[in-house]
């Protein structure tokens, strides 16, 4: 599906890193949700998992969030496709969970942007699916 | 060096190095790549260095193992000022033996110097076939 993008480079840059990555890390829901459409889907495609519609997203954002006391993204390497209203980037995960234990993923996520938040972003992930 | 346009990102993805991979066209596949590229799988962090060493070992290794090979249902990502490519897309394979063909979802990041590959990262949705 090709979506109407309203972001120009920067800004499509600073909604997958800085409104949503960030807001991620801090643990900061509503604003992570702020930059899904209503019926926008979360596809682990490693995992052949599918996350459809901006409620199933929150209760994933949730669990995912209850389970790890730090959620750690960084080392972002970003393609922007401006005239398509596409960005992808590969980061470095790490999660650590309430016993202290650390994982790392090497992960790539693909984002389709319609006017100017995600309608579809599709994730590949190195190791185990912590989105479920 | 003038830069590239999109549509040449398009074109080395789909109709060189896919299109020789799924013909089993070995100089074609490794002509796109840069003789000093590496590509690494990154599901099982391997990575195969060097066009005419690492790379060429794994393509016929691959080649050996399959009578079939498809990719298609392209989606790109396609960045001209950072000269690098994302694309999603459907695999089939079929291993020499059987009759099954196998199907994955993987997605490749292509980054580029001077209009080849220098580096390759793939995920795969199943098994790494890319030994």
């Amino acid at each position: 599906m090709q979506y109407q993008c309203s972001l120009d480079r920067a800004e499509l840059i600073d909604l997958a890193i800085n409104r949503y990555f960030a807001n991620v890390d801090a643990k900061n829901l509503d604003d992570v949700m702020a930059c899904f459409h209503d019926n926008a889907s979360i596809t682990i495609q490693s995992a052949f998992t599918v996350h459809n519609g901006k409620e199933n997203i929150r209760r994933m954002f949730t669990g995912f969030m209850n389970t790890y006391k730090t959620i750690i993204h960084k080392d972002f390497r970003c393609t922007v496709d401006e005239r398509n209203g596409r960005i992808a980037a590969s980061f470095v995960a790490q999660n650590e969970d309430h016993e202290g234990n650390w994982t790392t993923l090497n992960n790539t996520n693909f984002w389709r942007i319609r006017d100017d938040r995600f309608q579809e972003i599709h994730i590949y992930m190195s190791g185990e699916n912590p989105l479920t | 060096m003038i830069a590239k346009p999109y549509e040449y990102y398009v074109d080395i993805v789909t109709k060189r190095y896919f299109h020789g991979v799924d013909n089993f066209d070995m100089p074609m596949v490794l002509d796109c790549f840069d003789k000093d590229a590496s590509l690494t799988e990154v599901t099982s962090m391997t990575t195969h260095q060097g066009r005419d060493t690492g790379i060429r070992m794994m393509f016929l290794r691959l080649f050996h193992a399959q009578s079939r090979i498809w990719h298609g249902n392209f989606v790109h990502t396609c960045d001209v000022d950072e000269e690098s490519i994302c694309s999603q897309f459907s695999v089939e394979v079929t291993p020499r033996g059987t009759s099954k063909p196998l199907r994955y979802e993987n997605a490749n990041r292509f980054y580029l110097k001077n209009g080849r590959f220098t580096e390759v990262f793939v995920y795969m949705s199943g098994e790494n076939l890319l030994k």
